[in-house]
């Protein structure tokens, strides 16, 4: 017997789908005008270093009640508020909000000026003066070192090629290792296809568009499915919000600095050279085994950037093998950043983890 | 979830994976790429010629080209990045980096 309908929710459901064209007709306007903006990177900061572009951020948010300061080193080829999205959905919040210490490193926009910026520059100039930065800041002999994607790299290469690199944690998330797994990311960078000069513009980096568009190709018809969503959810404001952040940071890329750029193709790439274990930089070989502190390798089960297969070989090759632990989390690769999984697994999981690894601070 | 979403929006997603489902799989193709490569060489090529061409007819011109200024910007930009380094080295030496302090927004 099909249930009754009784009067009283019949007018109750008219009102709420008349209240809801009304709110959806309020941002579809507001959508189209753009004058939606996304409250995007809000947990307050203040910039306590600064060289080139590079900046470092110290966040305040409540009490500090953990040490040492953690240090989060992002990528170069997206913007660093994915890891402080929205208020409610950011892990630098939640981090802070536990206690932690929390800097960030973030690349700003490169330029011409950044074209000869090479792995050595990043890996030998501006992390251990970040480091020394936050050291000082915080008045802390040690930091927690978390990578970000690329950042992870970055983060490894430094921890492993410094002898006197203070590091008691190193956090790496969704930090490629293994390029052989990472598929189609990288399929035509491979030997005979394109050469990393072809994709330079005149600036002499990899372009902006041209790494939204290797992104975008990956799943091409899902912007159809998220704009339905977005107009049958176009009258919760909190939706259309996180929406808007979001779009804002999937279309928000970096150009990719030119001769770091030709050494991600020509070494790690082509070569797979992180898989020997080893990489030379500059004038000497860095050996990963040799990496600092205690090493958390956190992956997620759905990334379709950083494959979990390209991720899994740090667990034999960063780091003293007894001080390496896995982190395995559900969702893609922005995880890391926001959503609800996020919130639910991996920032809990990535925060409980360094508490574990900290001192109390007295 | 998809349960209490409207007929129509289970229907715009369902299309789209029945499209999208098989253009994920051929950009994933060698075929796909080999494409690639060969059209991001061709528009190269293509616009080498433009550039080329357009050069020649503004230096008969006695005027400056776009490969000129990118030249030009090229020097300065490396004039800077040495001015730069300098200064950092000076900051350095004197022991005293430079440092800043104020809120930021991204």
């Amino acid at each position: 017997m099909p249930p009754t309908l009784n009067p009283l929710d019949l007018v109750s459901r008219v009102n709420r789908d008349v209240e809801r064209s009304l709110l959806r007709a309020r941002n579809g306007v507001r959508y189209m005008r753009g004058s939606l903006r996304a409250d995007v990177g809000a947990t307050p900061k203040e910039v306590v270093w600064k060289r080139g572009k590079a900046e470092l951020w110290r966040y305040r948010n409540g009490t500090v009640r953990h040490g040492p300061p953690v240090l989060i080193v992002h990528s170069l080829v997206s913007r660093s508020y994915i890891l402080d999205l929205r208020p409610g959905n950011s892990l630098v919040e939640y981090m802070t909000g536990a206690g932690l210490d929390v800097f960030m490193l973030d690349w700003g926009v490169p330029d011409e000026l950044d074209a000869d910026n090479d792995l050595e520059r990043y890996v030998d100039w501006y992390l251990p003066r970040a480091v020394a930065a936050v050291q000082r800041e915080a008045g802390s002999d040690e930091v927690t070192l978390m990578g970000y994607c690329l950042g992870g790299v970055l983060g490894a290469l430094y921890a492993a090629g410094h002898e006197a690199a203070p590091v008691r944690n190193l956090v790496l998330m969704a930090t490629p290792v293994n390029y052989d797994a990472m598929g189609a990311m990288v399929a035509l960078l491979r030997e005979g296809r394109l050469d990393p000069d072809e994709l330079f513009d005149d600036t002499g980096n990899v372009p902006a568009d041209a790494l939204y568009s290797g992104f975008y190709m990956q799943a091409p018809t899902v912007e159809v499915a998220q704009k339905a969503t977005l107009l049958e959810n176009l009258w919760n404001d909190e939706f259309v919000e996180s929406f808007q952040a979001m779009a804002q940071w999937s279309r928000d890329h970096v150009p990719f600095p030119g001769a770091v750029f030709r050494q991600l193709v020509e070494d790690l790439i082509r070569k797979n050279v992180l898989m020997t274990g080893s990489m030379r930089l500059g004038d000497r070989r860095v050996d990963l085994a040799n990496a600092r502190g205690n090493v958390l390798n956190a992956m997620a089960e759905r990334d379709n950037v950083v494959p979990p297969p390209a991720v899994e070989p740090v667990m034999e090759l960063i780091g003293d093998p007894a001080r390496r632990e896995e982190l395995r989390l559900p969702g893609g690769h922005v995880t890391f950043g926001t959503g609800r999984s996020a919130v639910k697994h991996t920032m809990p999981g990535l925060t409980g983890w360094i508490i574990d690894h900290s001192d109390e601070e007295t | 979830m998809s349960s209490k979403q409207p007929l129509w929006l289970q229907a715009v997603h369902r299309l789209e994976r029945a499209v999208g489902e098989p253009i994920e799989k051929a950009v994933r193709t060698d075929t796909y790429f080999d494409v690639v490569t060969k059209a991001t060489r061709a528009t190269a090529q293509a616009r080498r010629t433009v550039v080329g061409t357009s050069t020649r007819v503004l230096h008969l011109l006695n005027l400056p080209a776009d490969s000129d200024v990118r030249r030009m910007r090229e020097q300065l930009a490396r004039m800077e990045r040495r001015l730069n380094q300098l200064s950092d080295d000076v900051s350095e030496l004197d022991g005293s980096p430079p440092r800043t302090r104020s809120r930021t927004r991204p």
